[in-house]
């Protein structure tokens, strides 16, 4: 009989705030300048140089803990946490580690159509590190990023595989983006993940010794490495069951290395950093009033799950297409600029998630970078409702506007006299009839009463329109007909 | 010029007696003259402190509003940043830094139009009593050149008491204020934690350091004072309040004054004497003497050596051969880049406090010492609020004795306790400060301390003016520098 396994992971997310300085120094927040642009006398850790608390990075950590339910701490404070890195300019973070801003707190996330709870431990402020860029024979350090404001969202020990893991991660991301705390963009390092990993025999209630791996910055690599750690785990178990656990697994901490896509091991537990926490003496605490964390909970913009349910409710738009529009804010808000020009909200949502991600598949690009507005989209569905055009002609369309994303939908049809819909019935009737006369089987299921008949029928006098003709107009004449052909033999 | 105080040089220069040129160069003159043998300075800044000394002329000249500390040459401890200029603090490690920022204190002394004429010698980060610590150069006793002139800011005590310049800034975290000046025999002043931005103050222990004034008087002092105790918003824990005047009516009549006794019965003799005489001084000028209970201040040494060593263990990890100052030669890794600069930049006593303070924050070490030296700093903070009940000012001795020969203290437990009356202060916070108050039989100044509640400045310059009048220990020039270039 094979082991029953149960993983049991707990999540660390690091989220960059968006900020417009750092989260100690008036340094601007911002990716991708030159090295060492970016940078005060704080961020290099000049001596003599002390950090100033940024309260908007304060205000978004307290929106992020209003959003998810926790318990805004009205005191909290930071503490210096010691280790020797280069790319630390001060050999010590400001995090904080005894008073947190924000404890508790829920994500709700859908995991594989299933809505789930999953508790938050805490939220905490601390600033990011400078990042160590290696050259032929020198290392240069570039703390651009050193003191940029994150927040770590640390889950409980209670996801229970891979899917469960990155359901989370994506709807903590998607919080994030409805409050415009983060830019959540992964590329960047803006959001990255932490994973503590460990496995038990199903129905054993004690934790094991876990594994961390440090550092991915992709939901398909927290899926890839939590899978292949939790196999790699209970093979170990199952290869060395005559050990006890703790002897099998041993506590270490891994970092993900997005080349190779392997964990690298960092440290084992008998290497274990000791950071030395103590309070920071040159911060006060942050105390908060409850005005500030009740303003700032009366204020909060529409949330993903909000903005799910309105969907669903007001939209009524299928459950699994809403929950896939509304987990990233921009491909939401992209949807939304399309309603103010299509009321068709589900076909406006197959056009965007379906038709257009489709062909996007593999190119690159996204919905959101392709070019081609969602105003153009709307336009679009709004000539398929009103019959202007067909369905196919629509399908064709959609190709040349990635084609060319600057051109207007109108336009194409103007331009392209195969998309001009054929709504003569005279010239219609002739292809009918001539679909007819080639068909006498479907004919004659059709009288048995089988349904798909018709619709075979139609399919073919459409493809001999080479998609052109007016759908409605074929229906109408082919319906027609049949009926006389019933009267004739009748 | 060199006897008059740094109020009487502003005067004489805003009425026109004085140009502030030759102000600069009497001083320039005389740190010329004396500072070879006296070690006060590791840098003048001649064509600076001339430059600025010249535009203030032409600023007179024009009629324009002069600032308060207008022509008064100020010295500053090497810690302390001038953009542009070299901050060693006393160590091998930094001396190749040049400050990239000016101090905020820096920017109110110009704003006020002071002349920063130099930068003086301390122990290698602050860290000593004795300035016998600066890895660059020793620093003498005006009084007494065998000696020492105590420490850390040892440099900016001997340079204003042999009237190298009139008034300078140090840099207090356990004393290094007081006890220096109480061993130059001048004016020192800690003030509340806070009052004074630390920005561009190169950290020693951050809960504890204070920038404060090293003058010939208490007035002098209290000028320094009105003008750096600003509010600044780059140092978060800057009070939250204006900055204030302290006019200096001379007042002693009404005050209670609470005296210690736990701590004074460990004194020698003749300081027992000189301070009772000092509590006699109080008394006739209208004070009255009340016992307080301070007990919890026997502890106040072990507390401060956990609590400023964990600080500055982590304040003096960023000196890692990186990003500036001292970077081995030897180094091949990364590893040894950390580990030979270290080596090669600190001197004995920073690696001794720095190796103090990793030991009582790591892991199995930090509650019965970290945390617990913070549970009797507390308990302090009570004891002292609690002695503030029934005193206005507690007084005692600024430092153990008179000044001690260089090489002497060889112990360093024994020198830690050297700021046995100076600490306790620094752990609550709260205004001290040291005036002369007698020369020993050997002609060696002493120093009495009066200590305040939280931002009480105002109580205490007006008490510590009328004891330096009526005691009359401050107006003495050590011989050596009585003389006046022409």
């Amino acid at each position: 009989m094979t082991q029953q396994w149960e993983p049991v992971i707990g999540l660390e997310i690091h989220a960059e705030l968006n900020t417009k300085s750092k989260l100690f120094s008036v340094a601007p927040n911002r990716f991708g300048d030159e090295p060492n642009t970016n940078i005060t006398e704080v961020c290099t850790g000049q001596p003599g140089a002390l950090p100033v608390l940024n309260k908007e990075a304060v205000r978004k950590a307290v929106q992020f803990g209003c959003a998810i339910n926790a318990n805004v701490a009205k005191f909290s404070k930071f503490d210096r946490k010691s280790y020797f890195y280069p790319d630390s300019p001060r050999n010590f973070q400001i995090t904080q580690y005894e008073q947190p801003i924000v404890l508790g707190g829920t994500i709700i996330a859908e995991v594989e159509g299933v809505e789930k709870s999953f508790a938050v431990n805490r939220v905490h402020l601390e600033d990011d590190a400078g990042m160590l860029k290696h050259f032929t024979n020198f290392a240069g350090v570039d703390y651009n990023r050193a003191g940029v404001p994150l927040i770590e969202i640390v889950s409980e020990p209670c996801l229970h595989n891979a899917k469960e893991a990155v359901a989370y991660a994506m709807a903590v991301r998607a919080i994030l983006q409805y409050l415009d705390a983060s830019d959540c963009n992964m590329e960047e390092g803006s959001l990255r993940f932490d994973a503590n990993i460990s496995i038990r025999p199903k129905g054993e209630t004690g934790l094991r010794n876990k594994i961390e791996i440090k550092n991915m910055n992709s939901f398909s690599n927290l899926q890839l490495a939590i899978e292949a750690e939790i196999k790699r785990q209970a093979q170990e178990y199952t290869q060395k069951s005559h050990l006890p656990p703790n002897e099998v697994i041993k506590q270490a901490t891994f970092r993900w290395d997005p080349e190779s896509k392997q964990p690298v091991l960092m440290r084992t537990k008998e290497y274990a950093e000791d950071y030395r926490y103590f309070p920071e003496p040159d911060l006060v605490p942050i105390v908060l009033t409850d005005a500030y964390i009740n303003q700032i909970r009366a204020t909060l913009p529409e949330l993903p799950l909000q903005r799910l349910r309105r969907y669903i409710s007001q939209l009524s738009l299928a459950p699994d297409a809403a929950f896939f529009l509304t987990s990233d804010k921009l491909l939401a808000d992209y949807f939304e600029e399309g309603l103010k020009t299509c009321s068709n909200a589900r076909n406006l949502c197959n056009w965007i998630i379906v038709e257009f991600a489709g062909r996007l598949k593999d190119t690159g690009k996204t919905i959101l970078t392709c070019g081609i507005t969602p105003h153009q989209i709307a336009k679009l569905v709004n000539l398929i409702d009103k019959g202007t055009i067909t369905g196919r002609i629509a399908k064709s369309i959609a190709d040349d506007m990635l084609a060319d994303p600057t051109l207007d939908c109108e336009q194409i049809i103007a331009g392209n006299p195969d998309y001009q819909p054929v709504h003569d019935s005279a010239e219609i009737a002739q292809l009918v009839d001539q679909v007819l006369a080639s068909n006498p089987q479907s004919i004659a299921d059709f009288k048995a009463g089988r349904d798909r008949a018709f619709a075979f029928l139609v399919g073919q006098v459409m493809k001999l329109s080479r998609g052109k003709a007016s759908p409605a107009v074929v229906n109408d004449l082919l319906k027609e007909r049949l009926k006389a052909k019933g009267k004739d033999e009748g | 010029m060199h006897t008059l105080s740094a109020i009487d040089l502003r005067n004489k220069f805003i009425q026109g007696d004085l140009t502030a040129v030759e102000i600069t160069n009497h001083f320039l003159a005389r740190i010329d003259r004396y500072n070879q043998d006296l070690g006060a300075f590791l840098a003048v800044f001649h064509e600076r402190a001339l430059q600025k000394a010249k535009n203030l002329d032409e600023k007179r000249r024009k009629g324009e509003k002069l600032g308060k500390l207008a022509a008064i040459p100020i010295a500053l401890k090497d810690n302390i940043h001038v953009a542009g200029e070299i901050s060693t603090c006393g160590s091998q490690f930094l001396l190749n830094y040049r400050a990239p920022f000016d101090a905020t204190v820096t920017r109110l002394i110009e704003a006020e139009d002071g002349i920063i004429i130099g930068k003086t010698n301390m122990d290698e980060f602050a860290m000593g009593s004795s300035t016998e610590n600066s890895s660059i150069q020793k620093t003498f006793n005006p009084w007494n050149l065998k000696c020492s002139p105590g420490g850390s800011s040892g440099g900016s005590a001997a340079a204003v008491a042999a009237r190298l310049c009139p008034l300078a800034l140090g840099s207090d975290t356990g004393g290094s204020i007081r006890q220096p000046a109480s061993l130059c025999g001048i004016v020192g002043f800690k003030p509340t934690y806070g009052r004074v931005s630390r920005y561009g103050l190169v950290a020693y222990g951050s809960s504890l350091d204070q920038i404060g004034p090293l003058a010939t008087s208490t007035a002098d002092a209290a000028l320094l004072v009105e003008v750096i105790g600003q509010h600044c918003d780059k140092d978060s824990t800057s009070l939250p309040m204006p900055g204030e005047t302290y006019p200096l009516q001379e007042r002693v009549a009404g005050m209670r004054f609470g005296v210690p006794r736990q701590f004074i019965e460990g004194l020698a003799a003749d300081q027992q004497q000189i301070f009772n005489n000092s509590l006699e001084t109080l008394k006739s000028l209208g004070g009255t003497i009340v016992d307080v209970d301070l007990s919890s201040c026997k502890y106040a040494i072990a507390v401060y050596y956990i609590l400023a060593t964990a600080e500055a263990s982590t304040n003096l990890a960023r000196f890692d051969g990186i990003r500036y100052g001292k970077r081995s030669a030897r180094a091949k890794t990364l590893d040894e880049v950390y580990e030979l600069s270290k080596e090669e930049g600190f001197g004995p006593e920073v690696k001794r406090r720095i190796l103090l303070g990793t030991f009582v924050l790591s892991a199995g070490y930090q509650d019965a010492y970290y945390k617990k030296a913070q549970k009797v700093r507390t308990l302090l903070l009570q004891e002292f609020k609690k002695a503030f009940e029934k005193c206005h000012l507690v007084v005692s001795p600024a430092a153990v004795n008179g000044a001690f020969e260089i090489g002497a203290i060889k112990d360093p437990l024994q020198m830690y306790l050297e700021d046995i009356y100076t600490i306790p202060s620094n752990l609550v916070g709260i205004p001290a400060i040291s005036v002369p108050s007698a020369f020993t039989k050997d002609n060696k100044p002493v120093g009495l301390q009066f200590m305040g509640p939280q931002k009480q400045e105002a109580h205490i310059f007006p008490t510590a003016h009328a004891f330096e009048l009526a005691n009359g220990s401050s107006k003495k020039i050590p011989p050596l520098y009585q003389e006046n270039l022409a």
